[in-house]
């Protein structure tokens, strides 16, 4: 069999050209137009019609602070989660990989919106009850805090579609490499740190950057679990003011905003990875 | 003398109805080449990829260097001292040929960088491409990338090299620059083990060579004697294939 190699630097460039949307080089390609553009509308409604569109900026503003948060602490948890739960999905320990493979099938199978009222209303009741059957003060007089329980219902649910990106990206990568590695006398650990995993991350850079930006709408669902992230804010300015159009429209600029500067990073890091061959 | 590997009745499945080694058992002398043909599936490959339990054996024993195979606490230790070639090559995609070379030597031997550096330049210059060093294996033929992976197994100063269909994903015309390099090995006294039916090389190197079909050794002999005159009718039939 032979092996799969990629094409070398010059063709591969050549290659790229072809496709829209994957030139190469230019740090700034030109979708990076659309993000100055939106930036442009939001400050334009800001300055031009200051009520109430400033007015919203100014009110979602602490929102938009714990949104950001949240869904940098919940991605940085989920890098976690996902390498160690892909490791398992592999391993040839049939125990972790029947658990990890349990709970990506359950955790995929519930939606998120589920999980995080889970988390915020189920969970504190069980540790009550736990606390009441073990007569542990500690316990019943557990309060649970919004954010955290937030973070820590995105970082289970995320991490079990992390956990297949990661699974995914190890297994693309030629078994013949971990072999090689092996063959050297590199233990399993050292293989997959200086072989096999720097191989997968330049696979799995584009889904998991692509899990980023969901992971930031998706934190809108915390607005259901009383966290007062930027939709929080927002509803809570429109029961104040009733004002739908305007209020919804500057939220949705204010996430655009956010998830297309994501996007144009994802892609400019895809690209810098390719290069460093 | 101890042979430096000694195989002893090894059986290996693969599932339930492969049985890829029908008891084995060979002894290989040190500094002795041992040249291994036959069919594809016959178990020569899976044969080599036990002697460092890339395959772990199911029943039988292996001892290398005085370490017995099923007992060794640290595999690791062993396969240091068992390079092998393979017919992929397996270059690691994402490092220089240099980086390739020096891996190993920085993360198991922990040499230091600049002795990890001049042990792989001499490799290089050995093989016969110093100056691809810095090269990536992508940009590099199939024989370079063979060399490469030889100097590579090589870096470790192994005391026993396996090579795995070392040339059958070669281009004819790149088979020749790297029989020359296993050539040279076997003349430094390098204790070798190659599957391949690259005849010339057994005939110029191997002191032995083995015919393998179905899980089993069912001759060996000098190469000369085994290609010309072969005792089995197996081996007659196998080798009229190849030699057209």
């Amino acid at each position: 069999m032979k092996p799969k190699v990629p094409a070398p630097p010059a063709a591969a460039e050549r290659e790229l050209m072809k496709i829209p949307g994957a030139e190469p080089s230019s740090r700034i390609d030109s979708w990076w137009g659309l993000v100055l553009g939106i930036i442009a509308l939001t400050i334009l409604l800001v300055v031009l019609s200051p009520d109430p569109y400033r007015r919203i900026v100014l009110f979602v503003r602490d929102g938009i602070a714990i949104t950001l948060t949240l869904t940098v602490s919940s991605f940085f948890l989920v890098l976690f989660v996902g390498l160690f739960g892909g490791l398992g999905r592999i391993s040839k320990n049939k125990a972790l990989r029947g658990i990890t493979t349990l709970y990506v099938e359950l955790v995929r199978g519930i939606p998120l919106l589920v999980q995080l009222l889970y988390w915020y209303y189920a969970f504190p009741s069980i540790v009550h009850s736990l606390g009441a059957a073990l007569n542990l003060p500690v316990l019943q007089n557990y309060r649970a805090n919004a954010v955290a329980m937030a973070v820590l219902g995105m970082t289970f649910c995320y991490g079990a579609y992390m956990t297949e990106i990661y699974r995914a990206g190890i297994q693309s990568i030629p078994k013949g490499q971990l072999e090689a590695a092996r063959s050297l006398g590199m233990s399993y650990v050292q293989a997959m740190r200086h072989v096999v995993l720097p191989q997968a991350i330049r696979v799995i850079l584009p889904p998991v950057g692509n899990e980023f930006i969901s992971l930031l709408k998706d934190s809108s669902l915390a607005s259901v679990v009383a966290v007062t992230e930027l939709t929080r804010r927002g509803r809570e300015f429109m029961s104040a003011t009733y004002m739908p159009i305007e209020t919804w429209t500057m939220v949705g600029l204010l996430y655009l905003i956010m998830t297309l500067f994501s996007s144009r990073i994802v892609a400019w890091s895809e690209r810098r990875m390719q290069f460093e061959r | 003398m101890e042979p430096i590997i000694q195989i002893h009745e090894v059986h290996k499945h693969f599932g339930r109805d492969i049985h890829a080694l029908r008891g084995v058992s060979l002894d290989v002398q040190k500094g002795e080449v041992v040249v291994v043909i036959g069919p594809s599936g016959s178990g020569k490959s899976t044969l080599l990829r036990c002697i460092n339990r890339l395959e772990e054996y199911d029943q039988g024993s292996i001892v290398v260097d005085g370490i017995p195979l099923d007992t060794a606490a640290n595999i690791n230790a062993v396969r240091a001292e068992v390079g092998m070639v393979f017919q992929s090559f397996n270059l690691f995609a994402h490092l220089s040929v240099l980086s390739n070379v020096m891996l190993a030597q920085r993360v198991v031997r922990h040499r230091d960088p600049a002795e990890a550096r001049r042990v792989a330049m001499d490799l290089l210059a050995k093989v016969g491409i110093p100056e691809k060093a810095e090269a990536y294996p992508a940009q590099l033929s199939g024989g370079q990338q063979q060399r490469v992976a030889i100097a590579r197994a090589l870096a470790m100063n192994p005391k026993i090299m396996l090579f795995d269909e070392p040339t059958s994903a070669l281009d004819p015309e790149m088979i020749k620059e790297v029989l020359d390099v296993m050539l040279a090995l076997a003349h430094e006294g390098m204790t070798m083990l190659v599957v391949s039916h690259e005849m010339g090389f057994a005939r110029a190197a191997a002191h032995r060579a083995i015919f393998m079909d179905g899980g089993l050794i069912v001759e060996e002999s000098t190469p000369e004697k085994l290609f010309s005159s072969p005792s089995h009718e197996r081996t007659k039939l196998f080798l009229s294939k190849v030699l057209m």
